[in-house]
């Protein structure tokens, strides 16, 4: 197969799939299991979703120096979690089926065949940035919705602030979720 | 005569008014507030809560989902642009970032002109500019109170000798915090939450927060009432709602209106509703200083170039640059990649400087109704305002370039960083489209324009609908091209010139 082709053919799976939500046969939802922590206590995430998400979430948020908060300190998948159980019911479907399409089809744009969340560190990176630069414009939007989305939970922790000098809100400090 | 959450509404509730006012935003408040001053009983409805001051906190993760359409997640449906709009009483007049301008005039004529729009000229409108820029305080921007990012935009104008200027604004104390775009904690904003709605309430309208309208009520050519849902903090519909008045104002935003007007089935006999989106899409570019910007303090904008603007149709220079910082969730979002690097850029938070360039564009989308019923949008960007796209990036460059900064930044994927002024010759500049660099638009219009030739425009220039009598617009829905600069103005005139129209009506 030639490569614009091959190209082609994967740009249509990843689409097709969006467009049809036709992912959810591909899911297979065992073999995925939460923290003790985390059973029963998330909202939206299943332990398939959420275990793809925190794989999702190690990349995005990776730091650069040692002086970075963790996705794990700044607890970013459990915020994306919380954030979900109210957004509009299409972009909830949108993003769960998103993670699908990141888990079992995402690698093949990096030309890998396992999982997402069974691939290297850098292989992960390379999926992730082939979706970032994909010709798609539903690939290259979805993945930079999520993006938003995983910054937020990250960001919105004061623990982050000092990285980039910014001294947050004038008013005192209120909770977050 | 009061504000009152729908959420405490059960079952079926039955009301009766001269006029209902759908959105409660900067037309919505005004319309609501002129037929509560003419004695008519009004009531404007608002799907979104009703926040004050009290109820912001600076915080971008809590004010986004608090006080935007879609939890601040809405999007073209291709993805490609981000839309941001208000949600709640007072609509995207809460969080907006306070420029006022008038319409240009050579707007206005180009409307009378190609669009048949009459009474709406500089000369005619200007009694209405005058009762809102007074009400709201308009004044210019103080010097003393531009920050250094919109001091760099001025230097790169003035060393490039481009046209630009200090800009006007609808604020009172401002303490300069820089949360503009999050709400008002200190209560600055001259706005529809904190002046005109509370004049509306004091004339005598009900604002009845927490209720969505989904349809208009109407037999072949008069309007009958409205039909709305109350909702819950989550989202439940806990009251169905009927409301009998022989007027309807939508000011439900070009998004909001256009969708229930559809969702109505409002006569479309040249079907033009919710068809000729424009929304003034953007692009940013950063420049790294080697001193601090401090973006993220001050008041947020109140400097424009306009050196690549003008309003004839068609014109191959349509960018309006202004400045365009963000708070840390916004900056990530739009910063390109992910993982180390894109941590290690986040550390020049306070080394950039950011612009934009804002289309008045040409392009023309479309809402309609999507998923669930909801507003969805529709927006192909062509050629013509691609290319002025890839001249506005190029223009932001040249300004930072100008201004001395050292090296720029174009969030594009593959990123784009450019070390010299120079350089910025030797780029292809067709990767400036929608998907390869971040859009955002925050002045969605033109849905139901008006004009006097029903082939041609929704409303006439009453803002009354062609074949609906009683059916009315007021919002930024009523433009029948883009303005290119900041709308609000327009549309709280706009409301206030064309309210006696809908007083008279609301009369007989
Ligand atoms: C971040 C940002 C910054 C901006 N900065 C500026 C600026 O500096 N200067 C400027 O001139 N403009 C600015 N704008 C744009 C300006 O605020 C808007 O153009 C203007 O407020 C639009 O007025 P409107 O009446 O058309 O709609 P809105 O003010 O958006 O009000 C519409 C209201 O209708 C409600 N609504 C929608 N659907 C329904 C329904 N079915 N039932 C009941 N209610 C409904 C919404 O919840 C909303 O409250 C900015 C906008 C944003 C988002
Ligand atoms: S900059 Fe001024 S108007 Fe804006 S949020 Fe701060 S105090 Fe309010």
């Amino acid at each position: 197969m030639s490569r614009v082709s091959r190209r082609g053919v994967l740009r249509g799976i990843g689409v097709g799939i969006l467009a049809l939500g036709g992912v959810a046969a591909l899911v297979r939802t065992s073999g995925y299991e939460l923290p003790a922590h985390r059973r029963g206590k998330l909202r939206v995430l299943d332990a398939a979703q959420f275990t793809i998400l925190t794989a999702i979430a190690s990349r995005v948020c990776a730091a650069d120096a040692s002086d970075a908060p963790s996705i794990e300190e700044t607890d970013v998948v459990g915020f994306v979690d919380s954030f979900a159980v109210s957004m509009p019911e299409k972009m909830k479907r949108d993003l769960l089926l998103f993670l699908s399409v990141i888990e079992h089809v995402g690698p093949l744009f990096a030309k890998h065949v396992d999982r997402f969340t069974s691939l290297g560190l850098s292989s992960q990176d390379a999926v992730l940035s082939a979706l970032e630069a994909n010709d798609e414009g539903l690939l290259r939007g979805g993945f930079a919705g999520l993006k938003a989305l995983l910054f937020m939970g990250y960001y919105r922790d004061p623990r982050t602030w000092p990285l980039l000098q910014y001294d947050g809100p004038t008013i005192s400090q209120v909770g977050s979720p | 005569m009061s504000i009152r959450s729908g959420s405490e509404l059960r079952g079926q509730v039955n009301l009766q008014c001269d006029a209902v006012v759908v959105g409660t935003g900067a037309g919505g408040s005004i319309a609501a507030r002129e037929l509560a001053r003419a004695g008519a009983k009004v009531i404007a409805v608002e799907e979104g809560a009703y926040c004050t001051s009290a109820d912001f906190n600076q915080r971008e993760e809590q004010m986004l989902p608090m006080l935007f359409q879609d939890r601040g997640g809405r999007t073209t449906d291709d993805l490609a642009i981000r839309v941001l709009q208000g949600r709640g009483v007072g609509g995207s007049t809460v969080h907006n970032t306070n420029l006022c301008k008038r319409t240009p005039d050579a707007i206005l004529d180009l409307w009378h002109d190609r669009y048949h729009v009459t009474g709406m000229r500089a000369v005619e409108l200007a009694p209405a500019f005058e009762t809102i820029e007074r009400d709201l305080s308009v004044a210019e921007i103080p010097i003393a109170m531009r920050n250094r990012n919109n001091d760099i935009l001025r230097i790169g104008a003035e060393a490039l000798g481009w046209r630009g200027g200090q800009l006007k604004h609808n604020r009172v104390g401002c303490q300069g915090s820089g949360f503009c775009e999050l709400g008002c904690v200190y209560n600055a904003k001259q706005n529809a939450l904190k002046v005109v709605i509370p004049q509306a309430v004091l004339a005598g309208a009900d604002v009845l927060s927490d209720v969505r309208a989904v349809k208009v009520l109407h037999n072949a050519n008069r309007v009958r009432g409205l039909r709305a849902e109350a909702i819950d903090r989550e989202g439940r519909i806990v009251a169905e709602i009927t409301i009998d008045a022989p007027v309807v104002v939508l000011s439900a935003s070009a998004v909001g209106s256009a969708a229930l007007a559809r969702a109505s089935n409002v006569p479309d006999k040249y079907e033009l509703v919710g068809k000729r989106l424009r929304m003034h899409p953007g692009g940013v570019v950063a420049g790294r200083f080697k001193d601090e910007v401090c973006g993220d303090k001050g008041i947020p904008q109140s400097y424009e170039c306009t050196e690549h603007l003008s309003f004839e149709e068609g014109s191959d220079r349509r960018v309006w640059i202004t400045t365009a910082f963000a708070h840390p969730i916004g900056t990530a979002s739009v910063l390109p990649g992910f993982g180390a690097k894109h941590m290690s850029m986040m550390r020049s938070y306070r080394h950039f400087s950011v612009l934009t360039a804002m289309l008045h564009d040409e392009s023309m989308g479309e809402v309609y109704l999507g998923s669930e019923g909801r507003p969805a949008l529709r927006y192909e960007m062509n050629r013509s305002d691609r290319l002025q796209l890839q001249k506005g990036l190029r223009a932001c460059a040249e300004l930072l370039f100008a201004a001395g900064a050292e090296e720029v930044v174009i969030p594009a994927t593959p990123q784009v960083i450019v070390k010299s002024r120079r350089d910025l010759d030797r780029i292809d500049w067709s990767f400036g489209k929608p998907h390869s660099v971040p859009l955002t638009a925050v002045h969605p219009m033109g849905t139901m324009p008006m004009g006097d030739d029903p082939r041609s425009s929704v409303v006439n220039s009453q803002g009354e609908h062609h074949q609906l009598r009683g059916l009315f617009v007021a919002d930024g829905s009523l433009f029948p091209t883009s303005i290119g600069g900041p709308p609000q103005i327009s549309i709280y005139a706009f409301a206030q010139h064309l309210s006696p129209h809908i007083i008279a009506r609301a009369r007989h």
